[in-house]
C-alpha cells in the first residue's frame, strides 16, 4: 500500500477510531480506579449499566439527569463559537431557577395558563442577565469571562441559600429550607408517565435549531471567522463584541432556562444546591462534542446516565456517589488525553 | 489600649487568617500562571491537600505531617494537569476543570469517614505575646505556625523569583517560550516544575485551611478558593510581592463578613458569605480596568485571548 493509501485510511478512520480510542481509555481509567478503591472492576460496570438502563425507570432517570445537562451544554457551546470559555452555566442554571420562581410566587394564590410560559420566559431572563454581566465585563473591560463566570457561579448559588432560608421560606416547610411547593400548572408535561419532562424536547429542539443555524446561515459563519481568525473578522467589519454578547446572552438563557425547568419539574419547589453539578456536566459535554450542537444531544444522554448510574451504585453496591464525580472526572481526563494526543501531531 | 485598638488588631488577626490558605494557593498559582500556563485544578489541588492533611493530621495527632501531607496530595494531583497539558497539549482551561472534577470527586471519597472527627491543631500562642502593645499585640497572640509560614513564604518566593538565576529562567519561559528554546533552556521543563510546585503550594494551602483555619474537613470545603486565587493572580499582576497584599482583600472581605455576622447586622449570613466573591470580581474588574491585559506575561496572553 502508498503512503498516500495509508493516510487517506488513516483519515476516515480518524472521525470513529477518536471515540473508540477515547472510550478504550476511559474505561481503562475507570477499572483501575475501582480496582485502587477495592472493587471488582467487572461487577461494578455491569452495576452502571444496570443503574444506567437496565429498566424503563432506569432509562427515564438517566433522561431526567441529562435534561439540564444537554441545555447547560448548548450553555457552554454557544459561547465557545467566538472563541469565549464560559463556566458560568451552573450560576446561570441558579439564576435562571431563582428569576422564574419569584414569577410563580408573584402568580400564586390564582395560577393560570400564563404561568408557565412566564415562567420559562423569565427563567431565561434570568440566566441571560448573569451570563451578559460576564460578557460585558469581558467585552468592555478585557475581563476573562473564565474567572468571572466560575466567580458569579458561587455568588448565585449563595443568593438560591439565602432566598430560601429567608424571604421565600415556606412556611410548611417547617425547618426544611424551601420554596412553597409549585402548583400544577407551572410544570411542563411529563413524557412517557415517568419524571421526563417536556424540557428534554424542548432542549433536543432547540440543539437542532442551533446547529442548523450555526452551520446554515450566515451569522454561523460570522461567528466561525471571529473565532478561528479574530483579523480577518476585524478586516471584514466584523462586530466581536457584539456577537460575543448575543452568544452570551443566548448561551445564559439556556442555561436559565434548565435552572427554572428543573426546579419547576423534577424538584417542585425551589432549594438549595439543585443544579448538582449540571451546569460542568455541560461544560464536559460541550467538550466532548467539541461545541457541534448535534453531538451534544447523545452526549449528554452519556453523561446524565452515567450519573443516574451512581444513585445505583449507592443502592446496590454501597458505593458513596462521590464516585461518580471521579468517573466523570476520569471521562473528562480521558477525552483530553486521547484528543490531544492525536491533534499533537497534526500542524499548527 | 483602646478598644479601637482592640478591634483593629483582632479584625486584621482575622484577615490574615482567612488569607493565609489563600497565600500558598496564590502564590503558587502565580508562579504556573508566570511560566505560561493556568490551571483552574487549583481548586481540586486544595481539596485533596484539605482532605490529606485533615487525615493525616487524624491519623498521626500531628498537624506538621498534615501539612505535609496536603502538600504532597496537591503535588500528585497536579502532575494530572502536567501530563494533560504539557505532554497531551490539551486545552489548559478544559484539563484544569478535569483535575477540579477529579479532586472534588477523590477528596469526597476518601474524606467520607473523616466528617465530623476532631484533630489536634496548632494552637496560637495567645497570652504569650506582648499584649500590651495596641494593634500589634493581638496580632502577635493570635499568629499560629501557618500565618507565620504563609508570611515567609510569599516574599521568599518573591525574592527567588526576582533575584535569582532560576528565576529568571522562569521569567523568561513565561515571556517567550520560542525565545527561551533558542537560548538553550527548557520550556516545558519549566512548566511542569511550576505546575508541580504550584500543585505542592495549594495542597499546602488547602491542607492549611482543614488543619489550621477551620479544624474541620467538610466535602467541597474550599467553596471556590482556588478559583479566586486563579483571579486573584490578574490583582497582583503577576508579581509574588503583591500575593500578601491582594490575598488580604480577599481574607478582609470574609472577615467583615464573619464579623458582620456574629454581629447580627441584621443581614442574612448567606448573603453576607457572597462577599468574598463580590469583592474579588470587582478588584479584578478594577485591575483590568486599569491594566488592559497589558501587564499579564506575552506566553500567558497568547492561552487567555486565544
Amino acid at each position: 500500500m502508498s503512503g498516500g493509501t495509508v493516510d487517506r485510511a488513516r483519515a476516515m478512520a480518524a472521525p470513529l477510531g477518536r471515540p473508540a480510542l477515547a472510550a478504550a481509555a476511559f474505561v481503562v481509567l475507570a477499572a483501575a480506579f475501582f480496582a485502587v478503591i477495592g472493587r471488582n472492576p467487572l461487577s461494578m460496570i455491569g452495576v452502571v449499566l444496570e443503574a444506567a438502563a437496565g429498566d424503563s425507570y432506569a432509562i427515564g432517570e438517566s433522561l431526567v439527569r441529562a435534561t439540564p445537562i444537554l441545555l447547560c451544554a448548548l450553555a457552554t457551546a454557544l459561547p465557545a463559537r467566538v472563541g469565549l470559555i464560559s463556566v458560568g452555566a451552573e450560576g446561570q442554571f441558579y439564576a435562571g431557577a431563582i428569576a422564574g420562581t419569584g414569577t410563580v410566587l408573584s402568580m400564586l394564590p390564582t395560577p393560570g395558563w400564563t404561568m408557565l410560559p412566564l415562567m420559562l420566559v423569565t427563567g431565561a431572563l434570568g440566566g441571560m442577565a448573569l451570563s451578559l454581566l460576564a460578557g460585558l465585563l469581558r467585552t468592555g473591560l478585557q475581563v476573562n469571562e473564565t474567572i468571572s463566570t466560575l466567580l458569579t457561579n458561587y455568588v448565585a448559588a449563595l443568593l438560591v441559600t439565602w432566598l430560601v432560608y429567608g424571604p421565600w421560606k415556606s412556611p410548611a416547610s417547617q425547618g426544611w429550607p424551601a420554596t412553597v411547593e409549585f402548583p400544577a400548572a407551572a410544570k411542563l408535561p411529563a413524557l412517557f408517565d415517568s419524571r421526563v419532562h417536556a424540557g428534554l424536547l424542548i432542549g433536543i429542539a432547540l440543539a437542532v435549531v442551533l446547529h442548523l443555524v450555526l452551520t446554515r446561515s450566515r451569522w454561523g459563519l460570522v461567528l466561525d471567522v471571529l473565532r478561528s481568525n479574530p483579523r480577518a473578522g476585524l478586516v471584514a467589519g466584523l462586530d466581536f463584541r457584539r456577537n460575543a454578547l448575543i452568544v452570551m446572552a443566548l448561551g445564559g438563557a439556556l442555561a436559565g432556562l434548565a435552572g427554572i425547568a428543573e426546579t419547576a419539574s423534577i424538584q417542585g419547589r425551589l432549594q438549595s444546591d439543585i443544579a448538582g453539578g449540571a451546569g460542568f456536566s455541560g461544560f464536559l459535554v460541550a467538550w466532548l462534542a467539541r461545541n457541534h450542537c448535534l453531538r451534544i444531544i447523545p452526549l449528554s444522554l452519556l453523561v446524565g446516565a452515567l450519573l443516574a448510574s451512581g444513585d445505583g451504585l449507592q443502592m446496590f453496591a454501597q458505593v458513596p456517589s462521590s464516585v461518580t464525580l471521579v468517573i466523570q472526572g476520569l471521562l473528562f481526563v480521558a477525552v483530553l488525553l486521547v484528543n490531544g494526543w492525536l491533534d499533537r501531531k497534526r500542524p499548527g | 489600649m483602646t478598644t479601637f485598638d482592640i478591634v483593629l488588631g483582632s479584625f486584621l488577626v482575622s484577615a490574615l487568617r482567612s488569607a493565609t490558605p489563600l497565600v500558598f494557593v496564590l502564590v503558587g498559582e502565580t508562579l504556573v500562571q508566570r511560566t505560561g500556563s493556568i490551571n483552574l485544578g487549583v481548586e481540586g489541588q486544595m481539596l485533596v491537600g484539605a482532605m490529606a492533611g485533615y487525615g493525616a493530621a487524624a491519623l498521626w495527632g500531628d498537624p506538621w505531617l498534615g501539612l505535609v501531607a496536603g502538600a504532597v496530595a496537591g503535588m500528585l494531583l497536579s502532575s494530572v494537569h502536567g501530563l494533560l497539558t504539557l505532554a497531551a497539549r490539551a486545552n489548559q482551561f478544559a484539563s484544569g476543570l478535569a483535575v477540579w472534577m477529579l479532586g472534588f470527586g477523590l477528596s469526597a471519597y476518601y474524606g467520607a469517614g473523616l466528617v465530623g472527627r476532631k484533630i489536634e491543631g496548632f494552637g496560637t500562642w495567645r497570652g504569650a505575646g506582648p499584649d500590651s502593645v495596641p494593634v500589634l499585640g493581638p496580632i502577635v497572640a493570635g499568629m499560629t505556625p501557618t500565618v507565620l509560614l504563609a508570611l515567609v513564604v510569599a516574599p521568599a518566593v518573591a525574592w527567588w523569583f526576582w533575584r535569582t538565576r532560576t528565576g529568571l529562567v522562569w521569567r523568561a519561559v513565561g515571556e517567550s517560550p520560542e525565545a527561551a528554546r533558542a537560548a538553550g533552556l527548557r520550556p516545558i521543563r519549566v512548566r511542569l516544575q511550576a505546575i508541580l510546585l504550584g500543585g505542592l503550594l495549594s495542597g499546602l494551602g488547602g491542607a492549611a485551611l482543614s488543619v489550621d483555619h477551620t479544624r474541620t474537613w467538610a466535602e467541597g470545603m474550599t467553596a471556590g478558593r482556588g478559583l479566586v486565587a486563579v483571579g486573584l493572580v490578574i490583582v497582583a499582576r503577576w508579581n509574588p510581592w503583591w500575593v500578601l497584599p491582594t490575598a488580604l482583600l480577599f481574607g478582609g472581605a470574609e472577615a467583615l463578613a464573619l464579623r458582620l455576622q456574629t454581629a447580627d447586622a441584621g443581614v442574612s449570613a448567606h448573603l453576607l458569605l457572597t462577599l468574598p466573591y463580590i469583592t474579588s470580581l470587582a478588584v479584578l474588574t478594577l485591575t483590568c480596568l486599569r491594566d488592559r491585559g497589558q501587564a499579564a506575561p506575552a506566553g500567558l496572553r497568547a492561552v487567555m485571548d486565544r
